[in-house]
């Protein structure tokens, strides 16, 4: 444009020209000189100013993406427990693919990748193969190193690969219930996998590019995990149990410490978790918990001021409800302090506590502490409770000895946290809680039934006649609670097949802990001489877990504990 | 005049030679960064390795085995002697310490 107005000018120049004087025509030749080197320097400047600019805004990318039609994967952040320990990470690694196209011998390339791979599906790679339309065909995603290195060596044309993210559980099936899986394309499918694609976030990438997140910080400790799983893996073989749940929580905070469920899952094989064994116990099911329940029962009880802990109640005779008859199973054969109901788990004293207090009274006491309404955690929805549907007689005297009512174990053990700490709510957590989070959770019942609630459950354990009595450990003042509940099967509730369970708290004198321990199906072994109550073989593995994490969680073993 | 344009071209000449210096260096810069790129890329991935091979040796039910095998085992309270009151009073305390401390923490 500068230069067409020049040439322009130049123009109009020359043509005045014949027309001038000579003295004008110097002047005009030096006029045009002038243009000329204006408009050439004009253009040079316009050409450095551009230069100037693409070297400034260098920004722009030559680089085009070949692999966009493949499809994206994810990389998702670290997960860490509380203490920063990792629990799973992203890897790259080498995925394989063929390009149907370039194959030049299909059956070389099947057979030579049967001997490397040897679980592959050869009848279906040949298919894949003989697909002259298609370009991209996985072979295998997730390569080890090590397998890549040999295929490469192979050297068969069109086969290549690609690195992709893979996630990596460094812990095997440690906490595998709470991790849960990850997708082929790394994307989070259940539990706290899950929980990170949903609220945490995580990055769709092409090839091998980490996540630059932060690591998302569990509330589990993986000492006391491990700790928890071991000890009811032993539990599991003394017992000759078919399975075992344990949970610890933090009962101000909510915190889940440990959360086993065994027979485990691997969360790097995510089939395993359609084995109905292996389903979460903790989380995933709902059970009838049985005499644990009394917890509630008295405390509902105490709450409503219907009785005292010394109050005493006429348990001789069997409490009638419909068709049942509810009898104890070592009847006391004398009146028994409210205290005693609990510390002896009478079922016809729990049945008169909770007919005493009316069905109003019993329902509102389930509803207060979130027993009757699902509930939510970071790995997904806690298993809805079954309730009864009515509240007649009957459902008031069975719930109040933890029959007729089946709920999720984790959902127990937060109301019984509120039962243990004072009153105040609990929520029950899987994330780390800020240390200096205030805790605003509003109270749910009196703290001086809180204070009842912990003076029977320290002395069912420290009484000789106490059913938890083999939950002592030395060095901790532990309280709990036993329960030992028939399983309801086809026509009735199967004959020996039992849940024993102990919900135990630690240390007692200002307790900081809860210890849910379940087993399913325990029989009646040596160790538990012959047995299947729960004060035999529940009890001693919740004492044997707190005598473990007791160290772990920082606390100090104390001799007057020892002492007692 | 004639100065004029030969400084000119002196100067479109070194213009031209800069230019072609600084692409030329620029390009230099580029390749570099991009190895540099990937070499932060590849020691994030090893380290991710890394990162999963420690955790993977410090997994607790091997660490458990190996603290066995070197006679450890979880605190107990007969490693006390006494409450941790009573242990720091005797601490800060100019008498003797208790002779009984021996025998009872074997």
């Amino acid at each position: 444009m500068v230069r067409s107005v020049t040439i322009k000018q130049l123009g109009r120049a020359t043509a005045q020209w014949p027309r001038g004087k000579p003295g004008e025509a110097v002047q005009s030749g030096r006029m045009r000189t002038l243009v000329a080197t204006l408009a050439i320097t004009i253009a040079f400047m316009a050409i450095a100013g551009q230069l100037v600019h693409l070297a400034l805004s260098s920004q722009f990318s030559i680089t085009s993406s070949m692999t966009a039609t493949i499809g994206e994967s994810f990389a998702r952040p670290d997960i860490v427990d509380r203490h920063g320990r990792l629990l799973a990470t992203d890897v790259k690694k080498q995925s394989l693919f063929a390009d149907p196209a370039r194959v030049l011998d299909r059956d070389e390339v099947v057979e030579k990748l049967a001997v490397i791979l040897p679980n592959i599906n050869q009848a279906e790679l040949r298919k894949n193969l003989s697909d002259r339309n298609r370009r991209f065909v996985w072979i295998r995603r997730g390569l080890s190193p090590k397998m890549a290195q040999r295929i490469h060596n192979l050297g068969l044309p069109g086969l290549a690969f690609r690195p992709e993210l893979r996630r990596a559980y460094p812990g095997g099936p440690l906490a595998g219930h709470v991790l849960g899986h990850v997708n082929i394309d790394n994307k989070g499918t259940t539990g706290f996998e899950r929980y990170i694609d949903e609220v945490v976030g995580v990055e769709a990438v092409h090839g091998a590019t980490l996540a630059e997140q932060a690591p998302a910080r569990l509330s589990l400790d993986i000492g006391v995990q491990y700790a928890v799983e071991d000890e009811l893996a032993i539990a599991m073989r003394r017992f000759g149990s078919r399975g075992a749940a344990g949970i610890v929580l933090d009962i101000d905070t909510g915190e889940v410490l440990a959360s086993a469920s065994l027979p485990d899952v691997d969360p790097a094989r995510p089939t395993m978790s359609l084995d109905p064994e292996r389903i979460d116990k903790v989380a995933n099911s709902t059970f009838e918990l049985g005499s644990v329940f009394k917890i509630v029962t008295v405390a509902m009880a105490l709450e409503n001021a219907v009785v005292s802990l010394d109050t005493m109640v006429d348990v001789r005779a069997p409490l009638t409800a419909g068709r049942f008859t509810i009898r104890d199973l070592h009847p006391a054969g004398r009146p028994l302090s409210v205290a005693d109901i609990f510390i002896r788990s009478s079922n016809v004293g729990a049945g008169v506590l909770a007919l005493e207090a009316g069905a109003q009274r019993s329902r509102e006491f389930f509803e207060r502490l979130r027993l009757l309404d699902p509930i939510k955690t970071e790995i997904g929805p806690i298993a809805a409770p079954q309730v009864p549907n009515q509240w007649g007689e009957t459902e008031i005297i069975t719930t109040s000895y933890g029959h007729g009512i089946a709920v999720a174990p984790l959902q127990f053990a937060s109301a019984a946290a509120t039962l243990l700490n004072g009153g105040k709510r609990v929520l029950p957590t899987f994330v780390k809680r800020q240390p200096n989070a205030t805790d605003a959770n509003e109270r749910l019942i009196k703290s001086v039934t809180s204070r009842d609630i912990r003076t029977i459950m320290l002395r069912n354990v420290t009484d000789p006649a106490g059913t938890g009595k083999r939950a002592k450990v030395l060095g901790y003042p532990v309280g709990g609670k036993t329960g030992t509940a028939e399983i309801p099967g086809a026509g009735g509730y199967k004959k020996d097949a039992v849940i024993s369970s102990f919900l135990a708290a630690f240390p007692m004198n200002k307790p900081k802990y809860l210890v849910f321990v379940l087993l399913f199906e325990p029989t009646g072994t040596e160790e538990s001489g012959g047995k299947v109550l729960a004060g035999r073989n529940a009890a001693p593995t919740a004492g044997h877990i707190i005598r473990r994490i007791g160290p772990l969680l920082g606390l100090l073993p104390t001799s007057k504990a020892a002492a007692g | 005049m004639r100065l004029h344009i030969l400084a000119a071209l002196a100067l479109a000449l070194a213009s031209a030679f800069a230019l072609y210096g600084i692409n030329y260096d620029t390009r230099q810069l580029e390749r570099r960064m991009l190895a540099k790129e990937r070499a932060i890329k590849k020691a994030r991935n090893d380290i991710a390795v890394l990162k999963a091979e420690r955790a993977h040796l410090a997994r607790p039910d091997r660490i458990e085995s190996l603290a066995r095998a070197q006679g450890l085992r979880p605190a107990t309270e007969r490693q006390l002697f006494a409450g941790p009151d009573e242990a720091m009073a005797d601490v800060f305390s100019t008498a003797a310490p208790r002779s009984a401390r021996t025998s009872r923490a074997e």
